[in-house]
Parts: C-alpha cells; structure tokens; sequence
C-alpha cells in the first residue's frame, strides 16, 4: 500500500460517466509503486472504508452542474466542498463521507483532492464517451500528473 | 381532466426515482406512481457479447450490489452451458455471497435505513443521516461498524478477487483456490461476523423495539399492504440467499406455488402502464387487477419481510431464534407491515454472519476441485439469487457460440414496484387535499418509499450537482403552475 490513493469514479457502461475511470486506467502503470490506482462505480458511504490509511486522495469523477460546457475540468479542494446533506441518505456523496470521516477520527487522507469533469450525456446505457469529454481525458491526465 | 405533481429527489437521471403525482378536479389524488430504473437498454446492450462476459458486465449495472448482479449472471452462465458447480466451488461463492448479504445489509441499517429509525422519523433532515446515526448510537458503534465493514470487504477481495466488482463466478465454479491460510483468516472475520450480528440485533432492540412510538409506526395502516410474498427457501423451507426453490405465500399465509427459479416466465408476468416506462410484476396465476391488494390481486412483494414471510424459518440457531421472536412480537405470519423490513433485514444479516461462519470452517473450502469444465454447447440459462433488496433474475439466450442473443432481467425493485406504488399513494393521498401540497409531502413520501429500499445505485455515484427535491404541479394542459423546491440543506 503506497501513501496515495487515485480513485476514478464511474460507471463504464454509462457514456460520459466514464471519465474518472478512463483516467484512472491511463494513469494506472505510470503510477505504479507511487499510488494506488483503484477505479469504481460505488457511491459515497460505501466507499469510505477505500480511502482509510491512505496520506492522500486524488478523485477523479463526472459532475453535472449543467453551467459548463462539456469537458470542463474543474479541481476541488475536500476543504472546499460545501457541508451539505442530501435529501435522503441513499444519495449521501463525498462531503458526507468526509465530515463521518472526520467525526470517526479515522485514519483519513490530509489532502483530498477532486478533479471533477463536465459531462454531457450520462444517460446512455453502452454510449459512447461524448467528444468533449474524451478530448478532455489528456488534460485530465496532466492535471492529475501535476498534483502526484 | 387532471394535474399532474412530480417529486423529483434525484434529478441527475431523469425518469430516476421520481414521483409522479396526478389530481383529479378536485384537486385531490387521483393516483400517485413511483418511477424506478429499469434494465431495457440494459438488456439491448448485453446483445452481442459472450455470455461468459455477462457476470462481469452486470456487476456494472448497480453501484450497491455489484455481487448479487455477478453471482445471478454467473449461475445463468451454468444454465446457459448446463454444468454445475463442484461442492467447493459452490462453497466458495456460497461463502462470498453470504459475506456480501452481510456487508451490504450493515451498510443499509447503519447508513440507509436507519437513520429513519435510529434517529427517528419525525427528526429533522439534517440530522436524518449516517451523521445523525452517530450522534444516537455514539462513536465508538460508528468505529465498530466502519471496522467490521472494512473486514467483510477485505473477505470478499480474499475470495473474490476484487471487493467492488467481482471476478470470480465462471460456469461450473470459480477462478480462484482458498489457501488454508485464507481459510484460517475467513474464520476469524466470520467470527467476529457473528458477533456484530448479535450486536446489531441487540442495538434495534435497544432503540428500535424499546421505543412505542417506533412500533405503532411499523404497525401503523399507513404502512400496511396485504399483498402476496415471494422469497427463496432451501429444501426445508428455510431462507437462502443464494439458491433453492421461489416459494409464494398468499396474504393469509398459506403456500399458493413454490416452484423451480428456471420456471419463473410461468409464473410471474409483467404489466404495464401508459405512464410509467417501469413493468410491474404480477402473479400469472392471479392475474394482473390494479394497484390493490388482497388475495384477488396479483401484486406480490419481495424483500427481507418477503423472505421471512414465505419462510419456516431461518437455517441458523441465533438467527431463528430472532425470527420465533419477530413473529411473536408483530403478529402472525405473514405480517405485512413494510418498515418490518428494517428489523427483518438485521435478523438476515445474523443469519448471513452464521452461514458464512459455517461456510468458512467447512473442510471441503480449501478442495482442488473448484471448477466443472462445460462441455455442451450453450443455450439458454436462468440465474436466480436472493439480492439484499428482493429476488433478483438474469435469463440469457445465445447462439452456439455462446453469444447472446436475447437478456431479460428482472431486478429486485421490480417486483416491488406495484407495492412501493401503493404505498406512495397512500402517502400522497393522505396529504394532498383539495390542490393545497404541502411542503411535509417531500418526508412522508420518501419515507412511504424508502422501507422498500428501492434501488438508484447506478444513480449515486457521481458527485452531486445541484441535486433539490422538488415537486412540480402542472395543469391539465401540463403546464407548470407551482414548483415547491428544497434544495439541500446547506451545513453552518
């Protein structure tokens, strides 16, 4: 086990969901012996017992914000994400699993980083990763080599 | 003419989980429906792929129950290409199956479910959570439930290969031997297994069961259907999760068919309604007669409650001896109170923690022999397990090659679907009066669907964008003439 965990998160059979778990397998060799490179289609509390013991994470995931344009990446601090609760617990997500992370005292990664991109389509189920997102896959992969 | 409300609590897929409200001229419910994801696409997409692939595909469709996907895609495959498992190889998934039934059970009482009876119904929304949980049952069961989880996954990975999406179900067996190492470790999580079972039990008893409020609710009509029950049993008429006969008893409890899972097309049937993209199971034998129940409708119900009630009891001691007191304390079987599937669920997750315990101290575990080799050519299988949230069937079709042509899949939530939806309108009914919706709709109806634990796993897993509960009430024209909208509840 190495002290930093890549996790790309998505579900590969649902179009532009796909993004966090393509990085993940580009970066996968290329990290070997520096980071773990796991990728998943779990959801937020069920993925908690993944990032115990790890120094850091690096998360890489499809976000629908529907404000930019498919593709965009953006970076998000564990920090910065809003404390929010959702409307049922069955669709608890990241910032839940960190604040329960925090009340536990458990062995939590200090840093937690999000790269989080843009998608357009995550409805199909077997379609096809949408041109913008692939095409955002390298940057992806950069801005996640930048941060290790 | 009619208006039409829909509550929406997960927009990110659309059609996902939403709930459609329609009112009469009065402005009172005329009906309300809950949408839930179904697998037709799915099934499209399966087309053209080797069926051996199929264990491994499936296990993508859900977020939550990976392995209940894996493992009926992997007995379909045995069908498809008429081979059995060797005793060990059966063992081994037995064993990792019951592992998962364990896990995933936990995640749901601690982290999904409880929070509507742990901290309480009536509790705000922003304590309605595992945070909440916490707050009522302390750090340290927090820890304890973290740990224990993190050991149930840490077996699956050990006899699986990989925790999150399986990799080990071939026709005829498995991939992978169990070292006696590996069965020494698998010993001691069950162990421990066991014990947390005990002590789930032990905490819905303290908090759950001590508390009248709590048991007028589960008792309460609101959350009452009489309707019929499906579920597994082994051949003594006991709860298993992984295989045996589909037993079906009626709403006054007596055995109406109990018959070979492969059977099920002669059996069950699927309706549907103009409004709704989802198919309702029912009962051929009963036909299918509306959103009713009793005995002359077909709607049927699946589920820890469903297997409780079609059973004679549970295949291990301390588990049974739960089940006698369940019984005793909820009435006689069947009982048909929907939130009775929280306490349902923790006396299985007992019984999971049991079977695994002696499954992994079984000699035979670590046998050579893990695997028949298919020698037939393929055809046609039918793969049918108990998943936490119902019966769950994978039927596969191929061509000699062994490439499908057809799937059909029948997911837990599916067979539940007309239940959930009489339950959501009973709710809706009970609260939408002459046009006025009130804001307390939002609660009550997703507290009339989430006993049930309806399935959105494939909807959960991306982070959240903007992600409101909303209502929308649209006029007979369908226009939108009033949004109530909550968005989530922003921390301080």
């Amino acid at each position: 086990m190495t002290k930093t965990l890549v996790l790309g998160l998505g579900n590969e059979i649902l179009a532009d969901d796909a993004v966090g778990v393509l990085v993940a397998r580009q970066l996968k060799d290329e990290f070997a012996g520096r980071a773990d490179v796991i990728s998943c289609a779990l959801h937020g509390l069920a993925l908690l017992e993944l990032f115990i013991g790890y120094e850091r994470a690096i998360l890489i995931d499809a976000i629908q914000t529907g404000k930019n344009p498919p593709g965009t990446i953006m970076e998000l601090r564990g920090e910065d994400l809003d404390k929010v609760y959702a409307p049922s617990p069955h669709y608890a997500g990241v910032p839940e699993m960190l604040e329960l992370a925090e009340q536990l005292e458990l062995d939590f990664p200090k840093e937690f980083r999000i790269f989080a991109v843009e998608v357009g389509d995550m409805r199909t189920i077997g379609g096809p990763v949408t041109a913008a997102v692939a095409a955002a896959i390298p940057a992806v992969c950069e801005r996640v080599k930048a941060v290790m | 003419m009619s208006r039409h409300i829909t509550v929406d609590p997960i927009s990110r897929l659309e059609g996902h989980g939403k709930i459609d409200i329609i009112l009469n001229d009065a402005g009172d419910v005329e009906r309300a429906y809950l949408q839930i994801p179904e697998l037709r696409g799915f099934e499209k997409f399966a087309e053209g792929r080797q069926v051996e692939d199929m264990p491994q595909i499936t296990s993508r469709i859900c977020g939550v129950c990976p392995m209940a996907h894996h493992m009926a895609g992997t007995k379909a495959v045995d069908g498809v290409y008429g081979v059995q498992p060797t005793a060990t190889g059966r063992l081994i998934r037995e064993l990792a199956y019951n592992t998962f039934m364990f896990e995933d059970h936990a995640l749901h009482f601690y982290y999904l479910g409880g929070p509507d009876f742990i901290v309480g119904p009536d509790a705000p929304k922003a304590q309605r959570n595992i945070v909440g949980v916490l707050g009522k049952v302390g750090l340290e069961v927090g820890k304890k439930v973290i740990a224990m989880r993190r050991e149930a996954r840490d077996m699956m990975t050990l006899l699986c290969g990989k925790v999150i999406h399986p990799v080990f179900g071939l026709p005829g067996g498995v991939s992978k031997r169990i070292s006696a190492d590996e069965q020494k470790k698998a010993i001691e999580i069950s162990e421990k297994a066991v014990e947390f079972g005990q002590f789930t039990l032990q905490v819905f008893h303290d908090i759950v069961l001590k508390n009248q409020q709590y048991v007028d609710a589960i008792r309460s009509d609101a959350y009452t259907h009489k309707t019929y029950y499906m579920g597994m049993v082994d051949e003594k008429n006991q709860v298993n999760f992984y295989d045996g006969m589909l037993r079906v008893v009626a709403p006054d409890g007596k055995e109406f068919l109990k018959f070979k899972p492969a059977e099920y097309l002669k059996h069950i049937a699927e309706h549907v309604e103009p409004w709704s993209y989802i198919k309702f199971c029912y009962l051929k034998a009963i036909g299918w007669k509306g959103f009713e129940e009793g005995p002359q409708s077909g709607v049927y119900s699946v589920a820890p409650l469903a297997r409780l009630n079609v059973a004679d009891g549970m295949p291990t001691p301390k588990a049974n001896e739960a089940y006698q007191q369940f019984f005793s304390v909820l009435g006689k079987k069947p009982v048909h109170h929907t939130l009775a599937n929280h306490w349902a669920r923790v006396i299985e997750l007992l019984c999971a923690a049991e079977m695994m315990l002696e499954q992994a101290k079984n000699p035979a575990l670590t046998d050579a022999k893990i695997r028949n080799i298919p020698m037939t050519t393929p055809t046609e299988g039918v793969g049918v397990v108990e998943a936490p949230r119902g019966t769950l069937f994978h039927h596969y079709w191929t061509d000699k090659k062994g490439v499908v042509t057809k799937a059909n899949l029948i997911v837990a939530t599916q067979n539940n679907a007309a239940r959930i939806a009489m339950s959501v309108d009973r709710a809706a009914k009970s609260l939408i009066k002459a046009g006025k919706v009130n804001d307390g709709i939002l609660n009550r109806i997703e507290m009339a669907f989430r006993a049930y634990d309806p399935c959105h796993g494939c909807a959960t897993h991306a982070l959240p964008g903007d992600m409101p509960l909303v209502v929308r009430v649209y006029n007979p024209q369908h226009e939108l003439v009033q949004e109530i909208r909550r968005d989530m509840q922003r921390a301080s």
